[in-house]
C-alpha cells in the first residue's frame, strides 16, 4: 500500500505542471474507480438488457457523453447473468473512446487491430459494425491469445480473424482503420491497478517508446491512402504519446486529426516535454486527465494517410 | 487451418438447426461457413490473402456422429431458437452456471437443447430423456450472483 501512494505521489510530481489543476489531479489520483460497462446489442436488446440489471442494481448510471457506457456502485458485474451471458462487457471509459472516434467509419468495412487482446475494443468495434465488415484482430503474445478468443466467444463476435504475430512482421494488409493501442507503462490506470505501481519503472518510458514508433510507423507503412489510423495509449507520458506521434509525422504522409466527442473533456497534446519540442501539430492529439471526467488516463491520435 | 466447408455439410447443418431449434433459414445463410480442425464448423468473415490466422469467426457446431451445437452458437442465435429450449429458474440457472447437471420432468424428444433464464441463453444441454446434461465449456463456469 505505502509503494502505491509514493508511485501516486510520483505521477503527481511528474505531470503537475501538464495539468490545469494538479490538487484535483492528485485528489482524484487517490480515488477508486467505479466499476464500468457496456452492452452488447448483438446479444439482444440494449433496453430489455439494463432493464433486466436495473432489477438487482439501482446503483447503474448512464455516462453522459457516451450512449453505450454505464457506472455501477457494484465491484463485481463479472459474476452476473449478463456477463456470463456475453450481453455485457466490463470496460474502462477510456478504452471505449478509440472505437467510438471511428464509430462512423468502420461500417462494413476492414479494420486492423493491431495489439487486440484482451479484445475491449475489438469486441466494441464488432458491435458497433453490427458482425459486419472484417475486423482482423492481431496480438504477439500467446498468452494473452486465449483471453482475446475468450471474449470474442462470450461476445457472439463472428466478423473477426484472429492472428499471432510481432505486428513490426505483420504482411502488408490493406484496411480503412487500423487502430495501434499500444502497449505502454499503462500509469493511466493507478487508480485501478496496483499490479502497475508494482512494475512502474522511469526508465519504461523509452523502452515503451521504441516499441510504440516501431508499432505505429508499421501501421503507417501499410495504410492505403485515405485510410484511418488510430494510436491510443492508457499512460499519461509524452515519451509515449506526443513523442512518438510526433516523429511519425515527420518520417510518414499523413495529417492528424482533432478529436472532438460531445460532453467529454479533452485536453490538447503537449507540445515541448523535458526540454524537448515536438511537431506543432501534435496539439491535435487528445489527452484524458483523470480529474476532467472522473476516468483513467489516456490519450489518443487521428491520423489520415495522405 | 480453416477451409470453406463442403456444401453438403453446411446444408446438413443448416437442416438439422431448423428443424431441431426452429431457425429460419436466412439466420444462418449471410455468415460465411468453414470447417476447421477437430472437425470443428465456424461461421465467419472472408479469408484474408497471405494471413495464417489462429482462428477465424466463431465456432458453432462439432461434428460427431449427430452435429453439436456449441454454447457460443446458442447463445448467438438463442433468441430465434424456437423448438427444444428449456426455461430454468434461477436456482436451476445458478447450478448450470456452475457446471451442474440437471434432473427435471420434462417432454422433448432427447438430443441438444438450449437452455434459457429470463429470454437469456445460457448455452447448450443434451436432454436424454431423464438428465439435462451441462455442455456448457469449462471454462465458462462461474458462480452467479447477480441474475
Amino acid at each position: 500500500m505505502h509503494k502505491t501512494q509514493t508511485i501516486k505521489e510520483k505521477i503527481v510530481e511528474r505531470y503537475s505542471s501538464l495539468v490545469d489543476n494538479s490538487e484535483q489531479f492528485t485528489n482524484t489520483l487517490k480515488k477508486p474507480l467505479k466499476q464500468t460497462f457496456r452492452i452488447n446489442s448483438i446479444k439482444g436488446n440494449k433496453d430489455e438488457i439494463l432493464n433486466d440489471m436495473v432489477s438487482y442494481d439501482t446503483s447503474i448510471k448512464k455516462i453522459s457523453w457516451c450512449d453505450n457506457a454505464f457506472e455501477t456502485d457494484l465491484t463485481n458485474l463479472g459474476s452476473s447473468i449478463q456477463h456470463f451471458s456475453g450481453q455485457i462487457y466490463i470496460q474502462e471509459l477510456t478504452s471505449m473512446v478509440p472505437p467510438l472516434i471511428v464509430s462512423d467509419l468502420i461500417k462494413e468495412k476492414t479494420v486492423l487491430d493491431c495489439c487486440a487482446a484482451p479484445g475491449s475494443k475489438t469486441t466494441q468495434m464488432a458491435e458497433i459494425m453490427n458482425n459486419e465488415g472484417h475486423i482482423i484482430a492481431n496480438d504477439a503474445r500467446h498468452g494473452r491469445i486465449k483471453s482475446l478468443r475468450g471474449n470474442l466467444d462470450r461476445m457472439g463476435i463472428t466478423n473477426t480473424t484472429v492472428t499471432l504475430r510481432d505486428f513490426n512482421s505483420f504482411p502488408n494488409t490493406s484496411a480503412d482503420v487500423y487502430l495501434v493501442d499500444a502497449p505502454c507503462s499503462s500509469e493511466g490506470t493507478i487508480r485501478k491497478k496496483n499490479a502497475v505501481a508494482r512494475k512502474w519503472k522511469q526508465h519504461d518510458y523509452n523502452r515503451f517508446s521504441k516499441l510504440q514508433k516501431n508499432l505505429l510507423k508499421k501501421a503507417c507503412e501499410m495504410a492505403p491512402k485515405g485510410s484511418t489510423i488510430i494510436y491510443s495509449t492508457c499512460t499519461m507520458a509524452p515519451e509515449e504519446n506526443e513523442n512518438v506521434v510526433s516523429q511519425i509525422l515527420d518520417e510518414e504522409d499523413i495529417d492528424l486529426k482533432k478529436i472532438n466527442i460531445n460532453g467529454l473533456k479533452l485536453d490538447n497534446g503537449v507540445t515541448n516535454w523535458k526540454e524537448e519540442d515536438y511537431n506543432k501539430e501534435v496539439k491535435k492529439c487528445a489527452r484524458m486527465w483523470p480529474h476532467h471526467n472522473d476516468t483513467d488516463a489516456f490519450f489518443l491520435a487521428r491520423m489520415e494517410k495522405c | 487451418m480453416l477451409k470453406l466447408i463442403e456444401k453438403k455439410k453446411k446444408d446438413d447443418i443448416i437442416k438439422y438447426c431448423l428443424e431441431r431449434f426452429g431457425l429460419r433459414q436466412e439466420n444462418l445463410e449471410r455468415y460465411d461457413w468453414y470447417e476447421g480442425s477437430k472437425n470443428r464448423i465456424f461461421i465467419g468473415p472472408e479469408k484474408v490473402k497471405r494471413i495464417n490466422p489462429e482462428s477465424s469467426g466463431l465456432c458453432i457446431f462439432r461434428l460427431d456422429k449427430t452435429p453439436k451445437p456449441t454454447t457460443n452458437f446458442i447463445q448467438l442465435f438463442g433468441e430465434k431458437i424456437n423448438k427444444n429450449f428449456i426455461i430454468l429458474n434461477k436456482t436451476e440457472t445458478v447450478k448450470i452456471c456452475k457446471g451442474e447437471n440437471l434432473k427435471k420432468n420434462i417432454e422433448f424428444e432427447p438430443g441438444f437443447v438450449a437452455l434459457k433464464y429470463n429470454g437469456v441463453s445460457l448455452g447448450c444441454a443434451h436432454w436424454n430423456g431423464e438428465i439435462i446434461k451441462n455442455q456448457i465449456p469449462k471454462s465458462k463456469f462461474c458462480n452467479i450472483n447477480f441474475l
